[in-house]
């Protein structure tokens, strides 16, 4: 048992003896039919997570969220995850402490310390970070989900539309933070994905291994990605801010900077600094209670070696519409991924590009059952493939059945 | 016969009560959802002791509740996750920490004038409550109707609106019993409303 592992078993079966605690949580089962190409999980270049050599029953979500009162105005959070792939693993994928005091101010503030997502997605508004849309993310929120993650401080300042007698509310969100060095690791080598695995602290993503690790300028890189690891002793930084229309219309624009020093370098983990920022927007709108649409793009750089051997750009956006008719959801989104090389490293190709094409439907049974299904089709051309033996180009799709439970 | 006219003159006494009060804007439109008591009132009916400001899918239900000075309020929680309702208002000040079903203790509204309920952890969630001196008050319909069980003589009713620009002052009515329909124009423009379109998803803003 790892000090996450047994952190987490405190937490849950400690602290609730301490204060008053609330929780609630979600198991998902999914019948998958996966694709040829073997999942990026098991270095294959597979970009779902679940591939036919996997075709099974899996349990696809596990998820803990616990709301622990520690006096007035402080208040803990976590949320915990199983995953039984690559192989089985427990851990946290949020826990922070967050200070909230009720204030006779109209403006209200907050402060959270720890580690957090920058609530930069519309679509997963779900308690744990999922989606009530599609089982499978958006390319840009698979990417937050996998390699994104603030350990730190975030203060934010909210004007509610209600304490101005307005129909429009703000929010901004200032956060410093350590960790997040290896962040764009994945875009770079492997590209966008589409799923819904969320990282826990501490855990490593595996990627099919590019050609270009035989080479000696990234012979000290390993096989895998650590995302939220501090490799350079920098703070990075996000800013945010959200505007709200009557709860009809949703923005929300954040700004990113992990900070990373390019050329830092943790020689034991084989993980470097990478230098990523980026630009998120995201817009929700709800045409009346039944139809909404999201929308959200993002847009970034990100930079390896002391002198920037490795240099991208990073672009995607979705385009997602969802009805709900009496219990039933229906989902379809699109999306486009890139990324672009500009550095000179020829024998490290990162180009890559993708489009997909995303349905569901989801079904509420009860309060606690709902059942769905989905299909998804996924086009990709990454330039590192044909060094591994691959085609540049593949086309996917997965299906899969899902029946959730939730508490 | 007697009995007849015993008969008859209740209802003649109970008609000659019920006073119709219609509340318009300044374009004449009916204003639903006015809030009309008689200021100073004694009691004529025994107040009900049951009442009850509920939150219910991420809202205040009622939205407004009018109570009679000295009222117990209880604020039960028909949803499934926590709210924290608070007051900072002058006439009364109170915050229900994070709670389900329903807090042990209703709160008790000794002081006239208007509450504004928020909830800390949904911050658009907004309700009032109308402390109000006397037990004859209503609530305007559709409308813009509420019917009045009046004494005779002339009164001095008060009406009040969240969408008034103070929200502290009621406009005044001088109103005589001698029709038993009146029509009153509000004398301020009506702030814009606010309209809010949040669902399950918006719980974990």
């Amino acid at each position: 048992m790892n000090n996450w592992q047994a952190l987490a078993l405190v937490s849950v079966l400690g602290l609730p003896a301490l204060a008053f605690a609330e929780h609630d949580g979600l198991v998902t089962v999914t019948a998958v039919r996966g694709d040829q190409l073997l999942s990026y999980q098991r270095e294959g270049i597979g970009l779902y997570r679940y591939d036919q050599e996997h075709d099974a029953l899996v349990i696809s979500q596990a998820m803990l969220s616990s709301r622990f009162e520690l006096s007035r105005d402080w208040s803990a959070h976590t949320v915990l995850n199983a995953h039984p792939d690559p192989e089985l693993t427990v851990g946290f994928s949020q826990a922070y402490l967050q200070y909230q005091p009720l204030t006779a101010s109209r403006y209200k503030w907050a402060v959270k310390a720890g580690g957090f997502y920058p609530k930069m997605s519309l679509e997963n508004p779900q308690s744990g970070w999922i989606s009530p849309y599609n089982y499978t993310n958006s390319a840009i929120n698979t990417w937050i989900g996998e390699e994104v993650r603030a350990f730190g401080l975030e203060a934010s300042i909210k004007r509610p539309g209600r304490q101005f007698r307005s129909n429009h509310s703000f929010e901004g969100f200032a956060s410093v933070f350590k960790g997040n060095d290896p962040a764009g690791t994945l875009l770079s080598w492997r590209g966008f994905a589409m799923h819904d695995r969320q990282t826990t602290f501490n855990e490593q993503i595996d990627f099919a291994i590019p050609y270009s690790f035989e080479w000696a300028q990234l012979d000290k890189q390993a096989d895998y990605v650590e995302p939220f690891e501090e490799v350079d002793g920098r703070f990075g930084y996000y800013l945010g801010m959200h505007w709200d229309y009557q709860k009809r219309s949703q923005f929300r624009v954040y700004y990113y900077d992990n900070n990373g020093d390019p050329g830092a370098l943790n020689t034991r983990t084989g993980q470097y600094a990478w230098d990523t920022r980026f630009l998120s927007a995201a817009w929700l709108y709800k045409f009346n209670q039944q139809t909404r649409i999201i929308v959200q793009m993002l847009d970034g750089k990100t930079a390896m070696g002391k002198y920037r051997g490795i240099d991208n750009d990073f672009y995607s956006h979705f385009v997602l519409l969802s009805h709900k008719l009496d219990q039933h959801r229906l989902t379809i989104r699109y999306d486009y991924f890139k990324v672009s090389d500009h550095d000179d490293w020829q024998f490290d190709p990162n180009q890559s590009r993708g489009e997909a094409l995303t349905a569901s439907w989801r079904y509420q049974l009860s309060n606690k059952w709902q059942v769905g299904a989905e299909y998804s089709v996924l086009s990709s051309d990454a330039q590192n493939r044909p060094g591994m033996g691959f085609n540049e180009h593949n086309s996917q799709q997965q299906f899969q059945l899902s029946a959730g439970w939730q508490f | 016969m007697i009995r007849i006219t015993l008969l008859l003159l209740l209802l003649f006494s109970q008609a000659l009560l019920a006073q119709q009060i219609q509340i318009v804007d300044k374009q004449n439109q009916p204003v639903k959802n006015a809030v009309v008591w008689l200021k100073g009132s004694q009691q004529l009916t025994l107040p009900d002791t049951h009442y009850t400001m509920s939150q219910q899918e991420r809202a205040f239900v009622p939205h407004v509740l009018v109570v009679p000075k000295g009222a117990n309020v209880e604020f039960p929680n028909l949803d499934s996750i926590m709210h924290h309702v608070y007051s900072f208002s002058k006439t009364k000040q109170f915050e229900l920490k994070l709670y389900h079903d329903k807090p042990e203790q209703p709160i008790n509204f000794a002081q006239t004038g208007v509450v504004e309920l928020g909830c800390n952890i949904h911050d658009w969630m907004l309700g009032y409550i109308v402390v109000v001196d006397g037990t004859v008050f209503g609530q305007t319909d559709k409308q813009g109707i509420v019917n009045l069980p009046l004494p005779e003589g002339p009164h001095i009713l008060a009406v009040w609106h969240d969408r008034f620009n103070d929200i502290s002052s009621p406009e005044t009515i001088e109103i005589s019993t001698s029709n038993s329909q009146f029509s009153y124009k509000l004398k301020q423009t009506l702030l814009p409303k606010l309209e809010l379109n949040n669902d399950e998803f918006d719980d974990y803003e």
